[in-house]
């Protein structure tokens, strides 16, 4: 038993020069966050200035005569300069105001809001799913390695990391809906203001099309950091000792295979915010994805704005949540660096 | 006269459409056909009730209830179930009253006085008198911000109209409008907004009311009890949803969640008939057009023009396109109107003459860049075929693809050598906004004296079938020197339910009656 405790006073030992591993992380990222947002925020403006045409002549289409785009052009405020237009919209974010749609005059907040909730029960759900049926999947074909049960689910996430998520998001519409058979909705169209879990089977073809598409990564990663731990000499021992099989994997492997699989979580959620969009589009399903796609061609720079802001903060957080994870998963990092 | 549609599409294929519609529209315009004539054409008992659902693409967060500022499939799909024109089109095409019962102009063409039907209120139970007209014609033409049809009704003195009495109106005009009936007729350029119209709670005198309105993505509307035409609309209810995608909006159809479709592609016809859906194509009168810039070489040189003509295959252009749907086009657009002139040679491809043109234009191995984008039905395909056809003439075709909102943003009229779309609109109206130095579109930049000289002699002629000789002749020039390529009038292909009822084709280009819903009916 003593040299269960003889560590013991090595650890405050260690930690003497006051190291706080998660607070200096979170507030290092925070601060390069805050800096990332800001210069993206000049960028997506500057790049919405470079494009041809404005929201009038967007609006107006083949219809701008020049006396109309002259009326139009005033009534959206876009007679004023470039950097009058970036300023008012920085100084009004600062005051918690996310400015007013260029197109049809409603606030940003009350015309992106509920396509931010949509948005973000489409990705959580498809994440939260994905992530367990790749962790589970992982660890199984790890536990059973060289089984056909792992051969065939290698081929089958090698082969599907390859099909675009259109091509999965048609291949299920196709068979579950439009041709044959028509037991799931085609298209998942939420009257305005209804919330998506008010109608949950509209939400099935947009999650499962997500879900095939994050779980090969996470099934591989997850399966080749099970290899990696179930090879290790802790994992020996404890077989060793006599220990039930569900026991070493679910107890000693799965938190060391953890850690380098949060990584590739965390990619896979990052992925997800740009993924959606496409599954949005197929799906005609009212979130972000959609409604940014809108904006850039109706060149509504607040809505453009706000709406890569939010991704661009949604990367930033990822990124520092999974960073903290890792930290959590992996208590050696935590130590100081000697 | 009447003229059975069948046998109208007949004749109009045939290319032989004759005097045969213009009877419908005497000279000063009185004996247009009026609603009662089209109302009731599909034959069966109707039933009431039920909700129409449709997804129609085109929209976006820009979409407007306003019927001045209409713009997109989406924007008319709404509009023209709310509101009501002044005079709208046949399924033929040919003008035909709706709000109005009588448009007569003076002997010089200077004047027109306008009578309005009786009894028609809009949803908020307010009459339709001859303030409501004048007010909507001054907000069209109010020179601060002028509405989408101010370009085609620029000459009616609007400040000067005056009310005759509480139906009657006089529209006097600062230059002579001959055409101003036919005008008026195309899609919302004669919708009428109740005076003091406020955008935020719209009312017009249309079939359905607003109920609720989410740009970009979805509106509904319901019966309005106190419409004028006795006995409809049958459907209690209409949703109109935006789609971005044509994929999910056939989707939807497929899988029963959409009871109409609008705009697709002729080649999801075989598969929505397979799964027991419906496809309803017309022969519509819009035209995607190239457009060649007569001010700059090389199309400065009418013999490159005629060349570019001359080298493309009409019909393999609209087999490719629409799978053999539509009309091939003779380089002169208002196909369905009555003073289109079809005894014009139809232009057929010919390679010889093309390169013997361009030889003697000292353009042998002409090299140049075509802008397109996805702007109308197959604009992005025609450009590609038309670069393949020209090949065999030794000419390159460079296809510069741009996005929408690029192709209409500061370079839109100024392309050199590109392409657009138009709905139908009538001759003499089109070349008002097109083809004249002083059209609003001159994309072709087209400017010719002996052109505008019959422009004007036609549009001060009340006469209709002097007015039609004046536009043959514009039509030869249009035909031997305009900057356009019309190979073809595009189909429009609706898809619709087994349940849906009382769709028509009909010729003015718009889908599905129009987006007038009033007549269709749910078994």
């Amino acid at each position: 038993m003593a040299d269960v405790t003889a560590p013991a006073p090595i650890a405050p030992a260690a930690r003497a020069p006051k190291a706080h591993p998660f607070r200096d992380v979170l507030v290092k990222r925070l601060g390069f966050g805050i800096l990332t947002l800001f210069i993206v925020s000049i960028l997506v403006f500057a790049a919405t200035q470079v494009l041809p045409g404005n929201a009038a002549s967007a609006a107006l289409q083949n219809t701008a005569t020049p006396a109309r785009l002259h009326a139009l052009e005033i009534q959206m405020h876009l007679n004023r300069s470039a950097v009058a237009q970036y300023w008012s919209w920085l100084t009004g974010l600062l005051h918690g105001n996310f400015g007013t749609s260029i197109v049809n005059n409603a606030s940003v907040s009350s015309l992106i809001g509920g396509r931010v909730l949509n948005t973000a029960v489409l990705m959580l759900l498809a994440g939260v799913i994905g992530t367990v049926i790749g962790v589970v999947l992982g660890m199984l074909a790890a536990a059973r390695r060289d089984s056909w049960f792992d051969h065939g689910l290698s081929v089958i996430a090698l082969a599907v990391t390859a099909l675009p998520e259109f091509v999965v998001a048609m291949a299920l519409v196709t068979f579950f809906a439009a041709l044959v058979w028509h037991i799931l909705p085609a298209v998942s169209v939420y009257p305005p203001g209804v919330s998506p879990w008010s109608i949950p089977s509209l939400l099935v073809l947009p999650v499962a099309t997500l879900v095939i598409v994050i779980v090969p990564y996470t099934f591989r990663m997850m399966r080749a950091a099970m290899i990696d731990a179930l090879e290790s000499d802790y994992v020996e021992m404890a077989k060793l000792k006599g220990m039930s099989r569900w026991r070493v994997l679910a107890v000693h492997a799965l938190p060391n295979a953890i850690a380098p699989t949060i990584q590739v979580i965390g990619l896979n959620f990052l992925y997800l915010a740009g993924g959606v969009v496409v599954v949005e589009y197929v799906f005609n399903y009212p979130g972000l994805g959609q409604a940014l796609v809108n904006a850039v061609s109706d060149r509504d720079i607040p809505v453009i704005q706000f709406i890569v802001l939010l991704l661009a903060a949604f990367y930033v957080v990822v990124n520092i949540a999974t960073d903290l994870i890792s930290l959590a998963a992996t208590p050696r990092r935590r130590l100081p660096r000697s | 006269m009447d003229l059975s549609r069948r046998d109208f599409v007949k004749t109009a294929a045939a290319g032989s459409l004759a005097l045969g519609a213009s009877g419908l529209l005497s000279a000063c315009g009185i004996n247009a056909r009026t609603v009662a004539d089209v109302v009731h054409r599909v034959p069966g008992a109707r039933k009431r009730g039920g909700t129409l659902r449709a997804a129609i693409t085109g929209g976006s967060s820009a979409d407007t209830l306003d019927p001045l500022s209409a713009v997109s499939n989406a924007d008319f799909s709404r509009v023209n179930n709310l509101y009501e024109p002044l005079l709208g089109l046949t399924p033929d095409a040919q003008p035909m009253f709706v709000l109005a019962d009588e448009l007569t102009p003076n002997a010089t063409a200077t004047e027109w006085t306008l009578r309005l039907k009786s009894g028609i209120t809009f949803h908020n139970g307010k009459p339709l008198t001859a303030d409501d007209v004048i007010y909507t014609f001054r907000t069209v033409l109010n020179p601060k911000a002028p509405a989408a049809a101010a370009a085609g009704l620029a000459s009616i003195d609007a400040a000067a109209m005056t009310k005759l009495d509480p139906l009657t109106v006089r529209i006097p005009c600062k230059t002579p409008f001959a055409t101003l009936l036919q005008a008026l007729a195309i899609p919302t350029y004669s919708d009428i907004i109740p005076a003091g119209y406020n955008p935020a709670a719209p009312v017009g005198t249309g079939p359905f009311k607003l109920q609720s309105f989410t740009p970009g993505t979805q509106s509904t509307f319901v019966r309005y009890d106190g419409y004028w035409q006795t006995g409809l609309p049958y459907l209690d209810e209409v949703v109109i949803t935006d789609y971005s995608d044509a994929t999910s909006q056939v989707n939807a159809l497929l899988a029963g969640e959409v009871d109409v479709v609008n705009l697709l592609s002729a080649d999801v016809i075989a598969v929505v008939e397979s799964q027991g859906k419906n496809i309803l194509i017309s022969k519509g009168g819009g035209w995607n057009p190239f457009t060649m810039r007569v001010d700059v070489a090389p199309f400065n040189d009418r013999r490159v023009r005629q060349a570019m003509r001359l080298v493309v295959d009409r019909p393999q252009m609209l087999e490719i396109l629409f799978g053999g749907h539509g009309t091939i086009g003779n380089d002169v657009f208002g196909i369905w109107a009555s003073d289109y002139d079809h005894s014009l040679p139809q232009r057929h491809q010919d390679i010889d003459q093309a390169k013997s043109l361009l030889k003697a234009a000292g353009h042998e191995g002409l090299a140049v860049q075509l802008v397109s984008s996805d702007i109308g039905q197959g604009t992005i395909q025609a450009a590609e075929v038309l670069a393949q056809q020209a090949s065999a003439a030794g000419i390159k075709i460079n296809v510069s693809q741009v996005t929408v909102t690029d192709f209409f943003g500061t370079s839109y009229l100024k392309w050199v050598f590109a392409q657009d779309y138009w709905y139908f609109n009538f001759y003499l109206p089109q070349v008002s906004l097109a083809t004249l130095p002083t059209s609003p579109f001159n994309e072709c930049h087209f400017d010719n004296p002996a052109y505008d000289s019959l422009y004007q002699q036609a549009i001060a002629t009340i006469d209709e079938s002097k007015r039609q000789e004046l536009a043959y002749e514009m039509q030869k020039i249009d035909y031997t020197d305009g900057g356009y390529i019309i190979p073809f009038f595009p189909p429009v292909i609706d898809g619709y339910g087994a349940n849906v009822n009382g769709l028509i084709p009909s010729k003015g280009g718009l889908s599905l009656n129009a987006y007038d819903f009033k007549q269709l009916w749910l078994s």
